[in-house]
């Protein structure tokens, strides 16, 4: 069942109630950004669980089993618990960057989810530079760790934010570059734009199928974008206790949390969407195929975290820019030369 | 540059192996248990907590209150007190053993020739109060009411040379050290025998070496 008739169907009953067009697109627009948010906080909740559970299997234990269904309702309770917490705040901290620092980073990795396409007409706004929008959102969550690293006034908090900071700008390049070539193909920077580019073939025209050097180049990038494992460098815990969230309690711990699963589900939407032909598929409706492939590229990033070391920070930094970038730029130019041959 | 991408690729290859291990883990059944929920079943002849062995046939316990098991104690966690039924024999009128000083080696039930006490497979005896967990005769008897043993099968006359060798080998020890070595076990048949120690004799290790 396709979800977007229904939001369509509300918005031309709220015209027809009397409404105006401005008033129905402001309780259209509240109503919309309540629904993401209701939805990607029951995604980060499962994700925590869900990453629990799959760690327990990898090492073949059971991870949480005792809060309902196979400890299906363990992140409720530690979110209850969470902010059951005290507030502490460190005596020589830098108080207005430590308080704004994990709202910011929430309020990014939720600003992506304006030009995400859930399904066939389930996008909040469609932008035309959509592509370009994510980048720069996804990247201002960089200078919240830096904030919560310098706001703590923890070495160890500090060392995470800078680690933080110079991973992400290394990383931000060969990520810009590889889905450039998507971009090269398509023509076009809105999401849906690229979305509908795939849905030749019966919805199997991927782009990994023409681009898979890539996509690889992207699923390494947004690894170590979301900063998980085997570039988990800003957080490293054997290293820096907890980096950059090491002062960090109660709710504000808990908006940390949070960003960093909504930001693994969003570098997971953006690769089903720019390289696995987002919502296309048969049968099934167009939401479910994109819930299917986001969260298949989910298990994928976690099973990268589960088997992977970590890396050394100038093996990190040689990695970036000696590995990928020259690989994205052979990409560039072999989705330049490709898409000129086949006129796409 | 051959060498390079030759690096690349096979570190390429060694990571996709990496996923396939982890990916075939997880499809394998999880090799803990949920512990309160459900529990392994221990080996038959596991260490556990110490018990005093019943005779289901007369409902008495086994013990002879021979002493042997208390002399071979390596960190004297038992204490017995004997005593005489009304036809003379031996039984332990109280036995102790106190789990703050028992390290679980088996010795006792080793040198126990009338499977009296052994090492039942229960692990799971925690008090709040660390003075309950010195147990005397009573608790010992009903921990180890349930637990199955095999009944040595002896000869009277066997009964009789075994454990005298065993306490002429063992006599010269030094916990009885101020009496004559006694013969520890008394033969059920042998009333009117070299019998030195009183009925009420209490032997604590404490009060030896």
């Amino acid at each position: 069942m396709e979800l977007a008739p229904i939001f369509i169907w509300l918005y031309n009953k709220m015209l027809e109630f009397g409404l105006g067009i401005t008033a129905a697109d402001i309780i259209s627009l509240v109503v919309l950004a309540v629904v993401v948010f209701g939805f990607l906080a029951v995604t980060a909740l499962f994700l925590v669980w869900w990453e629990r559970k799959i760690s327990a299997h990898i090492q073949q234990r059971f991870g949480p089993m005792m809060t309902g269904w196979h400890g299906a309702l363990q992140t409720i309770a530690d979110a209850v618990k969470l902010i059951q917490k005290e507030d502490i705040l460190p005596a020589l901290a830098d108080r207005k960057v430590f308080f704004w620092a994990p709202v910011i980073v929430f309020v990014c990795s939720f600003a992506a989810y304006v030009v995400i396409p859930f399904g066939d007409g389930l996008i909040v706004s469609d932008l035309n530079i959509g592509v370009l929008y994510i980048v720069a959102i996804t990247t201002f969550t960089i200078i919240a760790l830096l904030m919560a690293g310098w706001g703590s006034n923890n070495k160890y908090a500090l060392l995470g934010g800078m680690r933080s900071a110079a991973q992400a700008v290394s990383y931000e390049v060969p990520m810009v570059l590889a889905v450039l070539g998507v971009v090269l193909v398509t023509g076009s920077m809105s999401m849906n734009d690229i979305v509908r580019m795939q849905s030749a073939w019966g919805g199997f025209r991927w782009n990994i199928i023409f681009q898979p050097l890539g996509f690889l180049i992207y699923v390494i990038a947004a690894t170590a974008e979301a900063n998980r494992t085997p570039f988990d460098i800003p957080e490293a815990e054997q290293e820096l206790v907890a980096g950059y969230n090491v002062e960090y309690s109660g709710m504000k711990f808990a908006m940390f949390f949070l960003a960093e699963f909504v930001n693994l589900f969003t570098v997971s939407a953006i690769a089903a969407t720019l390289f696995l032909g987002g919502w296309n598929g048969p049968w099934l409706p167009s939401w479910v195929w994109f819930l299917i492939k986001t969260l298949g590229m989910v298990l994928l990033f976690m099973l990268f975290r589960w088997t992977y070391p970590r890396l050394r920070v100038d093996q990190l930094m040689e990695f970036a820019w000696k590995g990928l970038v020259p690989l994205a730029f052979v990409n560039l130019v072999y989705v330049g030369i490709v898409a000129r041959w086949l006129n796409w | 540059m051959a060498q390079l991408v030759k690096r690349y690729f096979f570190g390429f290859y060694n990571l996709i192996l990496g996923l396939v291990t982890t990916g075939k883990h997880l499809g394998r059944h999880a090799v803990t248990i949920q512990y309160p929920k459900e529990r392994w079943t221990m080996p038959e002849r596991s260490r556990g907590m110490v018990v005093l062995l019943t005779d289901h046939e007369t409902g008495q316990l086994n013990c002879t209150a021979c002493l042997l098991c208390l002399r071979a104690c390596p960190t004297a966690a038992i204490e017995i007190e004997v005593e005489k039924d009304e036809k003379g024999k031996r039984r332990p009128k109280e036995f102790v053993v106190n789990y703050h000083l028992c390290c679980f080696c088996g010795l006792c039930e080793e040198a126990c020739n009338f499977a009296a006490i052994k090492l039942a497979p229960k692990y799971e005896f925690p008090e709040w109060n660390s003075k309950d967990l010195v147990w005397d005769k009573k608790k010992l008897a009903e921990m180890g009411f349930d637990v199955p043993y095999e009944k040595p099968e002896r000869k009277k006359a066997e009964a009789k040379k075994a454990p005298a060798a065993k306490a002429a080998a063992e006599g010269d020890g030094d916990v009885t050290a101020a009496e004559p070595p006694t013969p520890p076990v008394q033969p059920p048949d042998n009333k009117s025998g070299h019998d030195t120690t009183d009925g009420g004799e209490t032997t604590s290790s404490e009060g030896g070496g």
